[in-house]
């Protein structure tokens, strides 16, 4: 599948762009945290301590108003003290206003946006791909009636499309056994570590964010792949297939959509960045299935802003390396596997 | 007589564009006998490659074949459509355009194999050489092991499965014989260490040795007929001996039937038994290669073999013929004989429709038939056309 020259352009690339380089540790982190959430988690993300709300992170104080109370003399006297809060050791990014830890929760909003990135990416590509093949490969009236369709769900604005979606069909959710608690590796792990126990075992898969994310990103992949059906159809390999007695399904499947990969894979890594936004502002929104997204504690933290700044400053900057890595490594890939055009995001 | 292969009856193909219809063939007859190499030679825009592409039905849109026959002679086949298809079926020929589309698919590659211009262009860049050939042996082979000619000879490779075979490299579809067989060809087609060739890439192939993979792909199929469309063009004059010869060798070891379509003379005269030469989509004059080019009929054949310069005789300077090849658009194309305003000897009964006429043959066994008026009369200068009435010609539709 990988012919080993276009093996030899990503090396190259990947040696003279910095930048790449950086993309490819920012993803590969991302991965590994989503994966491994349950051993790089300080606490389970969902454990509430009221005592213990908006922690600051470690370097940091926050001083807040105590009002007492007190009997001087025979008479209540009301007596503002100062009290300065300092961090603690146990929530290093600190805790949100119902003392759950910030870091932890970011380790498990990365699973989130990992799978809905992935798996609505997917689900887009398939659509798109498909309907764009046929679109291209056939061209005529299937071609027009296809690609209005296209043009017309393009001119809803995804988020307001999505909303729609989501307020018809509900936000179903499925809940996925976390493997690694399944197999109960997670707390002896954890014990050893002195961390203390009892994760989560299970984790929410919003499945209905995941459909309408790919049902509103479909469009883009349909029309590369449309793009590059329409100048492959016409190659005279394909004629030459034909003159052999393929089939049209062959055709496409054989020699249009392989010789279509690049431009797709280069689409579907931006697309990724672009969904794990689009899923951020959704739980943001309040319409997501699960509480344990960048988006949902953003919004949380938004009430805190002037007070407890971290409860919102950590997952918007999990947002950020999360997208700028994935856009790095889509620019990369396009580099690399796409001589003719000229780099803008090498260095 | 029974010794043909194919018979094309009337062929016409047009091409329904936006600046109007275009006859690219018009009314074309020729036979292809066993074992026999016809070539179809005139230049640029004359409606060869179309013939060659009608042939198979591939004529693409805006194009469509608006009528004609191309009888192939078939007895299985025959017999198996004599009653549901009558009007397709005479004696032992099935006529190709009549049979329902699965079938002529199916005739695709075990019939007819085609061979087309530019080999670099002519096979899928992300495929190994010796995986797609391996795939047109399994598809033909498939095709044979299933008489029904019904579409599952992909059975187990709908669209589903190319898609996951697309991201999960499987050669699970190309049987091992077929990959043997693979080889087996490359050997045949000249192809040193085909099996380190095999699992190279098109890229890393020389034009030549890639117009021999397309050979090898062609002969996948063991075709009762081969149409090589130019197959030398895009090549080295040495390379392009070299493919001749293999056509030629090849086509004696398989007993196979050659349509060979070129402009070039030279290659005509070397490899044809007999030849049609086009003009503006019809065929002019067609007979074997001794009449055709030592006793040519039609002027048009005349000044084509006029502008070969001649080693022996090397003219000051050559005769080509004078003015461009006619419009081929429908509401441009009079009447009268379409050479007529470049024919030296245009007369006034070259102003209405020309029929093929039967001209004298020096060959037994092969007619030769001409579109011109000169077949059957002598040219008479007092019916000439002078230099206005050629020029109305072109300007009067």
């Amino acid at each position: 599948m990988i012919s080993p020259r276009t093996l030899r352009n990503l090396k190259k690339e990947l040696r003279s762009s910095a930048l790449a380089k950086l993309g490819i540790v920012l993803v590969l982190a991302m991965i590994l945290v989503a994966a491994f959430a349950p051993f790089i988690a300080l606490h389970n993300p969902t454990n509430q301590d009221l005592e213990e709300n908006n922690l600051p992170p470690l370097g940091f104080s926050r001083t807040t108003e105590e009002t007492s109370s007190e009997m001087v003399n025979g008479s209540l006297e009301i007596v503002n003290e100062t009290v300065r809060i300092n961090a603690t050791a146990s929530h290093p990014l600190g805790t949100n206003s119902l003392g759950q830890d910030v870091y932890s929760r970011a380790v498990y909003g990365a699973r989130t946006s990992m799978m809905v990135g992935v798996l609505g990416t997917v689900l887009a590509a398939v659509l798109g791909v498909s309907v764009g093949l046929v679109a291209g490969f056939y061209r005529g009236r299937v071609d027009d009636a296809l690609m209005r369709f296209a043009d017309v769900s393009l001119a809803f604005p995804s988020l307001v499309l999505a909303i729609a979606l989501i307020g018809l069909w509900g936000r179903a959710a499925v809940d996925v056994p976390d493997p690694f608690v399944a197999l109960g590796i997670v707390d002896p792990v954890r014990a050893a570590f002195g961390l203390p126990t009892g994760m989560p075992d299970s984790f929410v898969l919003p499945g209905t964010v995941i459909i309408v994310v790919g049902l509103v990103n479909w469009v883009w992949f349909a029309r590369i792949a449309r793009g590059e059906a329409l100048s492959i159809r016409e190659e005279e390999y394909v004629k030459a297939a034909r003159a052999l007695g393929a089939s049209d399904a062959r055709i496409i499947g054989r020699h249009v959509l392989p010789n279509a990969t690049t431009p797709i894979l280069v689409l579907a890594t931006i697309q990724v960045a672009a969904i794990i936004l689009l899923e951020s502002s959704l739980s943001f929104l309040g319409f997501s299935g699960t509480t344990l997204s960048w988006g949902f504690d953003i919004s949380q933290g938004r009430g805190y802003l002037s007070s407890a700044w971290w409860i919102a400053t950590v997952p918007g900057l999990a947002i950020v390396f999360a997208v700028i890595g994935v856009n790095l490594v889509g620019d990369w890939l396009r580099d690399a596997l796409d001589p003719g055009i000229e780099g803008e995001g090498g260095v | 007589m029974t010794d043909e292969i194919l018979k094309v009856r009337n062929l016409t193909t047009r091409f329904f564009t936006e600046e109007g219809q275009v006859n690219a063939v018009e009314s074309v007859d020729f036979d292809v006998r066993d074992g026999e190499t016809f070539g179809i030679v005139g230049e640029s825009g004359s409606g060869k490659s179309v013939t060659a592409l009608s042939l198979i039905d591939l004529v693409e849109t805006p194009g469509r074949i608006v009528e004609g026959e191309v009888w192939y002679r078939d007895a299985d086949l025959a017999e198996e459509h004599r009653e549901s298809h009558p009007d397709a079926v005479d004696g032992d020929y099935v006529d190709v355009r009549q049979l329902p589309e699965s079938t002529r698919r199916w005739l695709r590659g075990p019939a007819f194999a085609t061979i087309f211009q530019d080999p670099m262009s002519s096979l899928n860049p992300s495929i190994t050489v010796g995986e797609q050939i391996a795939e047109a042996v399994e598809v033909q082979r498939r095709a044979r092991a299933n008489p029904r000619r019904t579409r599952s000879r992909t059975q187990g490779y709908g669209l589903g499965r190319l898609l996951v075979d697309s991201v999960v490299p499987s050669r699970d579809y190309v049987s091992e014989e077929s990959h043997e067989r693979a080889v087996e060809l490359l050997e045949r087609v000249g192809i040193p260490d085909p099996e380190q060739r095999a699992e190279e890439y098109p890229h890393e192939f020389s034009g030549g040795m890639l117009q021999r993979a397309m050979v090898a792909q062609a002969l996948a199929g063991e075709p009762d007929v081969l149409i090589a469309d130019e197959p030398t063009t895009a090549l080295d004059v040495t390379i392009q001996a070299q493919i001749l010869n293999l056509l030629r060798d090849l086509q004696e070891e398989e007993d196979m039937s050659v349509v060979l379509i070129t402009h070039n003379l030279g290659v005509i005269a070397r490899m044809c038994q007999r030849v049609g030469v086009m003009y503006a989509g019809e065929v002019v004059e067609r007979g074997a290669l001794e009449d055709v080019f030592q006793n040519p009929v039609h002027p048009y054949t005349e000044g084509l073999l006029g502008s070969i310069p001649d080693i022996e005789d090397p003219a000051p300077r050559l005769s080509p013929i004078e003015g461009n090849v006619p419009s081929l658009l429908d509401s441009e194309m009079g009447e009268e004989c379409y050479f007529a305003d470049r024919c030296p000897k245009a007369m006034e009964s070259c102003l209405h429709r020309i029929d093929e006429h039967e001209a004298e043959s020096t060959v037994d066994d092969a007619a030769h038939h001409v579109r011109c008026v000169l077949a059957n009369r002598e040219y008479d200068e007092s019916e000439a056309l002078g230099p206005e009435a050629k020029q109305e010609v072109i300007t009067d539709d």
